[in-house]
This record gives C-alpha cells, sequence and structure tokens, in this order.
C-alpha cells in the first residue's frame, strides 16, 4: 500500500469522503437535468422567458444584497472596530446572526409591511393618512424585502469576517501614508483594501452563494413575479406536473455551474503575484 | 550663507499629567544632520512624530523655512519619516513602492525613479516584492520612497536597529553620505551613542524629556554638560554630582602609586577584547560605578587600584549648548 504512505493524500482524505456527499448530489442532479434527452431540457429552460427573468432577479437582487452588506459591514468594521474588541458591543453587533432567516424575514415583514408596526406609528404619529400611502417594501417586485432582510442578516457576518484583518493591519502603514502626503483615500486604498481583498472576495462569493441559491426569505417575503431561482426550482420539483422535474434539476445545475465559474475567476484574481506577495510578507 | 531650515521653540508633550517632552527648543540649518540620542523610552519617538505631525505638541511652536507649521497635517509637511520597520507595501514591487511615494506627494518624475533605484543599488532588483529582498534592501527602499517625496526635513527613527550588526555598520555609511551627497536636512534618532556620533554632524543627548546636551561627538566627550550626559557616554568615571574624569586617564594596578593621585579600590568582574585589546569591567567599589578600561596587562588579582592624577579631574560644565 505505497500510496497511503504519502501524507499529503491521508491529509486531504477526510476532506475528500466528505466532499463525495455534495459531488454525488451535483452529479445526480446533472443526471436528473438529462433525463435521458441529452440537453434538451438546458435547451428549454434557456429558451423561457420565466427562467432566464427569474435568473436575472436572483442575480441582481442577490447582487445588490451582497454588495450593500459588504459595504456596510466594512464601512461599521472600520469605524467600530476598537469598540469591536470588547465582548459586549461585538455580542450586540453579531445578534442578528443567532436568528434563522425565516424569523428574520417574519420580523422585516411585522416591521415594513403595507400594515406593519412603521405604517401604524406614522399614522398615530400623523404623518401618513392611510397604510396604503406606505411603500411597498414587502413582497414587491423589486426584491426590496428580500434585500433588506440579508442585508441586516449579513452585515454581522462581514463584520465577523472583517474584523480579524482589521486587527492585525500594523496602524504604523496609516502614519507612513500620512508622512509621505496621502490622504483618507490613500490610507483606505493603499492599507486597508490590500489586507482586506482576499477576505472580501470570499465573504462576496459566500453571501452572494448563500442569497442567490436560499429558499425561505424570497419565498416569505418575495412576489411570484419575478420570483428568485430558488422559488422557482422548488415550484418546478414539486409542481402539479413530475415533467417539470427535471427543469428545476437543470436549473440548480446552471446555478451551481455559474457560482463556481465565478469562484474559480475570483481565485484565479487573488492568485496574481501581486496577491500572492501580499499574503507571504505580513509585518 | 547659512539658513535655518526647522526650529523647535519650546515644545511640551504630557500624556496623562506625564511630561514627555519639557520645553524642547533647537534648530536646524539646511543640509544639517542632527542625531538625537538616548536611551529607549526616553521620548525620542514621541519627538519624531510631532515633527512629522503625527502627533500634536501640547505646547510650544515648530517652525519650518520662517513659517509656523505647528497646525499643519502630516501630509502637509514637506518632512518624510522613516520608521524602525521598513512598512513597504507588500503588494507592490520595489519600483512601485517608490513610485508610490512620488505620487502620492505629486512628484512623480520617471527619471528621479530610476535615479533613486540606482542610487540605492536596487535597480537589478526593482521587479522584486518586499519579501523578495533582505532587511537591508527593505530599508534602503524605504529611504529612496521616502525621499521621492522630495521632502525639505527627513526624519529618521531607529531605522537600522532590526537588522544585524554588520549590515547596520555598511547602512549608516551609505545614509550618511546619500544624505550629505544631497544636502538633505535631517534628524536621525538613536539609543546607540556609536551610530549618533557617524550619522549627525550635532549630537543631542536627549533624556528624561530635555536636551541633556547639543554638541559635536568631541565637545560632549570633552566636557560633558552633567552626570547623565557623562553616564550615557561611557567615557568617563564618575566621581560625584559635579566632578569626573575622563578614562583615558584612569590607570589601573595593583597598589597605589604618588600621592598626587585620587585612588579608589575596585574589583575585576570581567576581562573581554575589543579592536584587539583587553578590556576590564570594572566595579569600583566607593563609587558603585561600573567602568570598562583597555589595559595592557591581566592582573594576579580581582582587587585592583584605580588611580586617576588629580589635574585630570573636571567639574562638569552645565552648558547645554
Amino acid at each position: 500500500m505505497k500510496l497511503f504512505k504519502n501524507r499529503t493524500f491521508l491529509l486531504f482524505l477526510p476532506a475528500g469522503i466528505f466532499l463525495i456527499i455534495p459531488f454525488y448530489g451535483f452529479i445526480h442532479a446533472v443526471i436528473q437535468s438529462l433525463g435521458g434527452e441529452g440537453l434538451a431540457h438546458y435547451e428549454e429552460i434557456l429558451n423561457s422567458e420565466r427562467f432566464l427573468s427569474s435568473m436575472w432577479f436572483s442575480i441582481r437582487t442577490a447582487g445588490i444584497a451582497t454588495i450593500v452588506s459588504i459595504i456596510l459591514g466594512l464601512g461599521f468594521t472600520k469605524w467600530f472596530h476598537p469598540l469591536l474588541t470588547k465582548t459586549s458591543p461585538r455580542l450586540m453587533v453579531w445578534i442578528p446572526m443567532l436568528f434563522p432567516h425565516f424569523v428574520w424575514g417574519y420580523m422585516v415583514i411585522l416591521i415594513l409591511s403595507e400594515t406593519g408596526w412603521t405604517a401604524q406609528a406614522f399614522i398615530a404619529a400623523g404623518w401618513l393618512e392611510d397604510t396604503s400611502n406606505f411603500p411597498v417594501w414587502t413582497r414587491d417586485p423589486q426584491g426590496i424585502g428580500i434585500i433588506i432582510t440579508y442585508v441586516w442578516k449579513e452585515i454581522p457576518l462581514v463584520i465577523l469576517l472583517l474584523l480579524p484583518v482589521y486587527a492585525s493591519i500594523h496602524p504604523e502603514y496609516y502614519a507612513l501614508v500620512d508622512s509621505l502626503g496621502g490622504n483618507a483615500w490613500h490610507r483606505f486604498t493603499t492599507v486597508d483594501l490590500p489586507n482586506l481583498l482576499p477576505v472580501l472576495v470570499e465573504s462576496f462569493l459566500i453571501i452572494f452563494s448563500f442569497t442567490l441559491a436560499a429558499y425561505e426569505v424570497p419565498a416569505l417575503i418575495g412576489t411570484t413575479f419575478p420570483e428568485m431561482i430558488s422559488v422557482l426550482g422548488y415550484e418546478w420539483f414539486y409542481g402539479s406536473s413530475w415533467e417539470d422535474r427535471p427543469l428545476a434539476f437543470a436549473a440548480m445545475v446552471l446555478t451551481s455551474l455559474f457560482l463556481l465559474v465565478l469562484t474559480l475567476m475570483s481565485y484565479y484574481g487573488l492568485s496574481r503575484p501581486k496577491w500572492r506577495a501580499m499574503r507571504s510578507d505580513r509585518p | 550663507m547659512t539658513q535655518t531650515k526647522l526650529e523647535m521653540k519650546n515644545i511640551t508633550k504630557t500624556f496623562n499629567h506625564d511630561k514627555i517632552l519639557n520645553e524642547l527648543t533647537f534648530h536646524l540649518e539646511k543640509g544639517e544632520i542632527m542625531s538625537i540620542v538616548g536611551p529607549s523610552g526616553s521620548g525620542k519617538t514621541t519627538l519624531l512624530r510631532i515633527l512629522a505631525g503625527l502627533e500634536k505638541p501640547t505646547d510650544g511652536e515648530i517652525i519650518m523655512n520662517g513659517r509656523d507649521i505647528t497646525k499643519q497635517k502630516a501630509n502637509r509637511r514637506s518632512i518624510s519619516l522613516v520608521f524602525q520597520q521598513p512598512l513597504l507595501f507588500p503588494h507592490m514591487t520595489v519600483k512601485e513602492n517608490i513610485v508610490y511615494g512620488a505620487k502620492v506627494s505629486k512628484n512623480y518624475k520617471e527619471e528621479k525613479i530610476e535615479s533613486l533605484l540606482e542610487a540605492i543599488g536596487m535597480a537589478r532588483f526593482r521587479d522584486h516584492y518586499p519579501s523578495e529582498i533582505s532587511g537591508g534592501q527593505q530599508q534602503r527602499t524605504a529611504l529612496a520612497r521616502a525621499m521621492a517625496t522630495e521632502p525639505e526635513v527627513i526624519l529618521f527613527d531607529e531605522p537600522f536597529s532590526s537588522l544585524d550588526p554588520s549590515l547596520r555598520q555598511d547602512l549608516r555609511y551609505w545614509v550618511r553620505d546619500f544624505l550629505a551627497s544631497r544636502e538633505t536636512t535631517a534628524v536621525f534618532v538613536t539609543h546607540d551613542m556609536e551610530e549618533a556620533m557617524i550619522m549627525g554632524d550635532q549630537i543631542a543627548v536627549f533624556e528624561d524629556g530635555n536636551f541633556q546636551q547639543i554638541g559635536t561627538a568631541e565637545t560632549l566627550h570633552k566636557s560633558p554638560a552633567n552626570m547623565r550626559v557623562a553616564t550615557f557616554l561611557g567615557g568617563h568615571l564618575i566621581l560625584n554630582d559635579h566632578e569626573f574624569a575622563p578614562l583615558h586617564a584612569v590607570r589601573v594596578g595593583t597598589q597605589k602609586t604618588s600621592k598626587n593621585e585620587v585612588s579608589f579600590h575596585a574589583t575585576v568582574e570581567h576581562i573581554t577584547y575589543q579592536h584587539g585589546r583587553p578590556v576590564a569591567h570594572l566595579y569600583v567599589n566607593n563609587l558603585e560605578k561600573k567602568i570598562s578600561i583597555p589595559i595592557d596587562e591581566t592582573f594576579p588579582t580581582r582587587e585592583v587600584q584605580v588611580t586617576i592624577p588629580a589635574g585630570s579631574i573636571q567639574t562638569f560644565s552645565g552648558e547645554i549648548l
């Protein structure tokens, strides 16, 4: 058994075995999506207005939610990271992470729907005449409710991921940029961003992949048209007609491939010599 | 004609009621290099950071080319600081780091970058990342980056302390010549007296928030202002608060010699060798002082006599400047 004497092989073994499960699922989904009819189902969904608008709506909604979460999370970490080293402010920031997404989505409905607390409070204060004057922020065609729920829920995750990086930045670098004649923008672009970049890219991938394909929030707080890809896939899977089931698989396989390509591109970008040099030397 | 480039007037800095800097005053002529030497933790770095604009003085003023710059922000001052660590941007190559200094201060010229790369001997390594070059090369690049901003004054905060001794020695002379050839006005902070003597035209001994004495190496050695300066120089036997004897006048022997001498009993703690000569490390019992003196011969016993000709005993000058 010469193969097993190789230590690297052994070290990869647990991760490899674990990855068999999702890999098996993916292969199985590919087989189901083909359904013995070649790429017919793929052709069908790629010509389907419903699928294409759902895909665009999902990418747009997940993209906005992810970028807004990252920008706000980054801003919050930048301004408050000295405070966040203390336990109680940190726990307060992380509270939203303790709740399931479903609960958080329900809370957003309670607070921001047309008959919600905010609308009621505005009417009581005399700022609104009728609940129908309140903007539609939940179950709306723009996906605003979905975006609000995700942004609220993911900002703490962004903070959690960025906080250790901020703590590791050598503060003398800021003084250095100042003494060379740089301003706040130079400090951010030459000290913060290069240090944060790998984590920002990873955070984007984690949050974007999750929000693109997660089901409960859009099912709870989204509309039926346009609908997020997960909601469409669920409908095709459990819909009245069994014939749509391969379409659900085809949609999910395409979503997985899209995320895979995005991830590979990001890691390719991060493996440029510039960013490799950044990782090998952190004084 | 010399002109005053940089002036500090009555600079005071207090941290939590502790006076770190106590009414410091000095001035630098154009092209002059001043070494500030003092023990670790004495506030030398704070002094430099105030000059660079990275910290605000509690009181006093800084004047550059006749203009008060005390309230000017760090990025508006034509003063660059070379830090203890090279602090090169790890994701930028040697050349990009230097270009960054030039661009951020809006002083970018391609020829200047090339001449700086040549001057620091890094032209061959221009495309290397900081992690691929040695500590000395990194510090040279950091210096070139600071010079690329074309500062009127450049400050050094113990820039060689993280390098190994042989490299440190080479770099001291190199930086000294580099600054002299460009007639750059500079302040060089160190805790090492030898480094201070190599780098500076003038040496300011800084301790307890004050300059104890400012002068050339020769002045400092010949007439130290007070006990603190003499202690820091290590070239004198301090007899009391007012009197000292230069170590070259001190003789070590096994017996008392003539009458016209002052003599103390001492214990040899150790013999080491420096510059090819044996050096005796003695503890002078009555004075409770340790001294190190080159000797010609070793002694049969550890108990010796330290004698000083009465004429060699001097009093501290008490003059700061």
